[in-house]
């Protein structure tokens, strides 16, 4: 029996416009086409999406601000590649998720670690992740009508839908019948 | 830096409230403790579908079908945000379904009792989805940032599962005298199952205490069971329905519902496999897996014909 491990991608989905791409969690998939495709089945199953990022999870190099005081930051390696744009995604508070905070031009995923920790500050950093720009999958904007539209005219996966807090007030209220 | 001094200073981090994430060091029992949890949570969501999914076909119509299937939908998310995070701490999704296969993975004992009568699916909402919310709710505080996120995120969208439940229950309670027989009935089979979900009383709990100590759980298995019989015991009882427990009242002093003995016999029976269906729905996981092999093999076979990226 063949099973899945198929490759992890990192999932990032925005919930308005201009709003950054947060992290949602990971999905499997045998391809960055059904990743997206994937994403939207685990994680819009409610109307608040308008775009999906994937990235494969083994492109992602990550640094924790524990890591860097347990071991400082890593050593800058020498150049091994031309230059190359990353995306740049930080956990900046404790209950959050990596957010999307901009890119760096780097020769190595190391060395934009350390210009992504240099940019962006580190002192309210938590999680730092960056992935090479042209790994990134993204949604177009002629797929958000049939991706994302589904999710919209659903109000029954919203709690507000049900009254139950209006029916058990009406029921004590109701005099007492005699069995 | 000595193993004692990476431990306190990891204790130290938890006491702060800071959550850890993969890449920070944490001891190997607190990796082990989280893959057991968390692989039991996301096992639980995928044979939760079961006893619920039997009954979609059968909805009594067309509203009731949506918010089933909506909800079945649901459950199986949540089983992959939580698989998910198993692996952030080394565990593969592979290794975790096999043994779920294989029959040797644990998961929730409340879904090895069968589904009879379309008033279990108001049953199961209001108090099976309710406990599984006080729960989660603590869990969305656990200190590793992965299984946290997932909680919260399960947390927000499973109110509704039980506010359905518990709608259908109110409203059944107040119908015909056929409904209202149907759903005490439903309210007789579920309830103690449901107060067993909690899992043994804290004395017999050996996990407890570590769990607590590194702040993966914040209550106890006693205090979640507390607060859900708190909450739903009074509810139901106002609807005119009964429970079966003629030790069950109310104490002033302490504020809280108390319950008779739990038959920890039947629990102990069904947690080692011989629940009512068990082996039914091991029978159907593997069923499905079996059923699904050649899809993965299409999709396996489209992704080597792709241009590598």
């Amino acid at each position: 029996m063949t099973d899945t491990q198929w490759p992890r991608f990192q999932v990032f989905h925005q919930e308005q416009p201009g709003r950054p791409h947060t992290n949602a969690g990971a999905v499997h998939a045998p391809d960055a086409e059904l990743a997206i495709q994937n994403a939207r089945d685990v994680f819009v199953r409610r109307p608040d999406c308008v775009s999906l990022w994937v990235v494969p999870a083994d492109q992602i190099f990550s640094l924790t601000a524990e890591e860097i005081s347990r071991s400082g930051l890593p050593p800058a390696p020498a150049a091994e590649g031309g230059l190359q744009r990353y995306l740049v995604f930080i956990k900046r508070t404790q209950v959050g998720s990596h957010e999307h905070a901009g890119a760096v031009s780097a020769t190595s995923g190391q060395a934009a670690l350390a210009e992504a920790v240099s940019t962006f500050g580190k002192a309210d950093g938590l999680v730092w992740w960056v992935v090479p720009e042209r790994l990134v999958n993204r949604t177009e904007a002629d797929q958000i009508g049939s991706l994302f539209g589904p999710a919209k005219d659903k109000p029954y996966r919203d709690q507000a839908f049900y009254h139950t807090t209006t029916l058990m007030r009406q029921i004590r209220g109701r005099p007492k019948q005699e069995a | 830096m000595n193993e004692a001094e990476r431990l306190a200073a990891f204790e130290a981090r938890i006491h702060r409230g800071e959550k850890i994430e993969p890449g920070d060091w944490m001891p190997e029992e607190y990796r082990r403790q989280l893959i057991r949890m968390i692989s039991q949570h996301a096992h639980s969501e995928i044979v939760g579908m079961l006893p619920e999914g039997a009954w979609i076909t059968r909805a009594p119509n067309l509203r009731r079908k949506l918010v089933l299937l909506a909800k079945v939908q649901d459950e199986a998310g949540h089983g992959q945000y939580l698989y998910h995070a198993a692996e952030t701490l080394g565990a593969t999704r592979e290794e975790m379904i096999e043994a779920l296969l294989s029959g040797r993975a644990k998961y929730s004992s409340i879904f090895n009792y069968p589904s009879q009568s379309w008033a279990d699916m108001g049953v199961i909402g209001w108090f099976v989805d309710g406990a599984a919310i006080l729960n989660q709710t603590m869990l969305a505080r656990c200190s590793y940032g992965p299984y946290s996120r997932a909680n919260i995120r399960i947390s927000a969208e499973e109110s509704f599962h039980m506010k359905q439940g518990k709608e259908q229950v109110i409203l059944m309670s107040q119908g015909t005298p056929g409904q209202r027989t149907m759903v005490q009935d439903a309210v007789n089979r579920w309830w103690w199952p449901t107060v067993m979900m909690f899992g043994p009383h804290d004395h017999e709990s050996p996990n407890s205490p570590v769990l607590i100590r590194w702040g993966i759980k914040t209550k106890t298995n006693d205090e979640l069971r507390q607060d859900f019989v708190n909450q739903v015991a009074p509810e139901v009882l106002e609807l005119g329905l009964s429970l079966p427990d003629p030790d069950l009242r109310y104490e002033q002093a302490s504020g809280n519902w108390l319950t008779g003995p739990i038959d920890w016999d039947e629990f102990w029976r069904v947690v080692k496999g011989n629940g009512p269906c068990n082996a039914e729905r091991i029978a159907a996981r593997r069923k499905a897996h079996a059923d699904g092999e050649w899809v993965r093999e299409a999709l396996a076979a489209y992704a080597e014909r792709q241009p590598t990226t």
